[in-house]
């Protein structure tokens, strides 16, 4: 299932075409790290690392909010490819507010629909990364706060 | 370039010389990256993108376009057969090597390499810009067919190349080398099923040909590392490959342009052909 937010996004990206689609692309990614925590934020998980199959270190820090929806803010390195900035900012702002449970049935194959399947390679399965490493956060949250 | 002594110190250009030939009607510069989407955020100022996989390669079979198409994505960017073509992408210039090579395939020779690459420049603080040049329609007469057999192994000749113990280096990671990964440090998997490297093969790592700044390392560095080290002799019939062919476009035009081999081959189908192929022999450790 896939959140509203999300869905509106995926929408807009399917009624352009390639170049606009493109140019959409690279305004997400350019305004990426707006989305990177701000002086004062305090998160209820943070999740810094490099893994091995990734260029680049990503920070994942995940706000629950009292109404229970999720805020993440979302640090990447310089190394990040194109794509996979403007997928963080995409999935930054179309979770936005989504409850845990959400989060975690949000399928992988919209990627596509986004970034048009002839951007999706090989070399740039990355752009799933980000959705992995969020909903791996917010696994990690509801389970300490199930045995808590 | 000439201060590093290599043997065709003209296939390098610094970025120097690029600033200052942005305008020059005989030179067409291409970027060519990994990150599919760099170029559009900004490139140099008259850059023309070509990509690896769309513009090079047969989108069916896992080969390259024909001579004609060739000429034709030529001419679509203003290159003519006598245009001299100056290649930079990220990653240290691996897509930049490979689409230079593929130029090469097609019997262009007036290739050069931006020494450092899109790094180097950036790193320098030079201009970018996202406007997309558009050039009169080039004039290319296409070859009657590519020049595979000069700079392109294909897998038996690759295998009848180990079988006589002749030079192959391997290029990818010493992880990959040894068998112990099937993947490139830092990448995802490509679907290879065994992992080690072509018995008889030597490692040497793309990154040991280049400097911090992507730029390449001086002829006496390059032949330390490549002769005395991973000895190979001057004028050897060599093969490199790496996983799919950029790393090993990389070398190839270490050996042949900055070394000044000869018969120099790039395995292209490289391991991931090699290590899903039935029956292939394969060395770890």
């Amino acid at each position: 299932m896939i959140p509203a937010g999300l869905t509106r996004i995926i929408g807009l990206f399917e009624s352009l075409p390639d170049a606009e689609k493109r140019e959409s692309l690279i305004s997400y990614a350019a305004s990426a790290s707006k989305h990177a925590p701000r002086d004062g934020e305090a998160f209820d998980l943070e999740d810094v690392r490099k893994d091995e199959e990734c260029t680049d270190t990503v920070g994942v820090f995940l706000k629950v909010r009292d109404d229970g929806g999720c805020a993440f803010r979302i640090t990447l390195g310089p190394q990040v490819q194109t794509l996979t900035k403007a997928m963080t900012a995409i999935l930054c702002k179309g979770l936005d507010g989504c409850t845990p449970e959400e989060i975690l049935n949000v399928p992988a194959d919209f990627v596509p629909r986004i970034v048009g399947a002839d951007l999706v390679r090989l070399r740039s399965q990355t752009v799933y990364y980000i959705l992995t490493r969020m909903k791996g956060v917010v696994r990690v949250w509801s389970n300490r706060r199930r045995t808590a | 370039m000439s201060d590093k002594n290599y043997a065709h110190p003209d296939a390098l250009v610094s970025t120097e010389w690029v600033a200052a030939h942005l305008a020059d009607p005989r030179v067409r510069l291409v970027e060519s990256n990994e990150d599919i989407l760099l170029y559009d955020t900004g490139h140099i100022q008259g850059a023309v993108h070509i990509d690896w996989r769309s513009d090079l390669q047969d989108q069916t079979i896992r080969d390259y376009i024909t001579p004609v198409q060739f000429a034709t994505l030529c001419e679509r960017h203003g290159i003519s057969n006598d245009t001299t073509v100056i290649f930079y992408g990220d990653k240290s210039n691996w897509w930049a090597c490979y689409a230079l090579w593929c130029f090469r395939l097609f019997g262009h020779d007036k290739v050069k390499i931006m020494d450092g690459g899109r790094d180097k420049w950036v790193a320098e603080g030079r201009h970018l810009t996202k406007a997309v040049p558009h050039f009169n329609k080039g004039r290319y007469t296409a070859l009657a067919e590519r020049k595979d057999d000069e700079i392109r192994a294909l897998y038996d000749q690759t295998l009848a190349h180990s079988r006589d113990g002749r030079a192959l280096i391997d290029v990818r990671s010493p992880g990959e080398f040894r068998g112990e990964i099937t993947h490139m440090p830092e990448y995802p998997q490509e679907g290879v099923l065994r992992g080690g490297h072509i018995p008889g093969a030597a490692s040497v790592p793309w990154k040991m040909a280049v400097n911090d700044d992507s730029t390449f390392k001086s002829e006496t560095e390059l032949r330390r590392i490549y002769e005395t080290e991973a000895g190979l002799h001057a004028g050897e019939d060599v093969i490199a490959y790496c996983r799919i062919g950029e790393r090993s476009s990389h070398t190839w035009f270490v050996l042949t342009y900055l070394l000044g081999y000869k018969n120099v081959r790039n395995y292209d189908g490289s391991w991931t052909e090699w290590g899903n192929r039935v029956g292939a022999p394969i060395e770890r450790g």
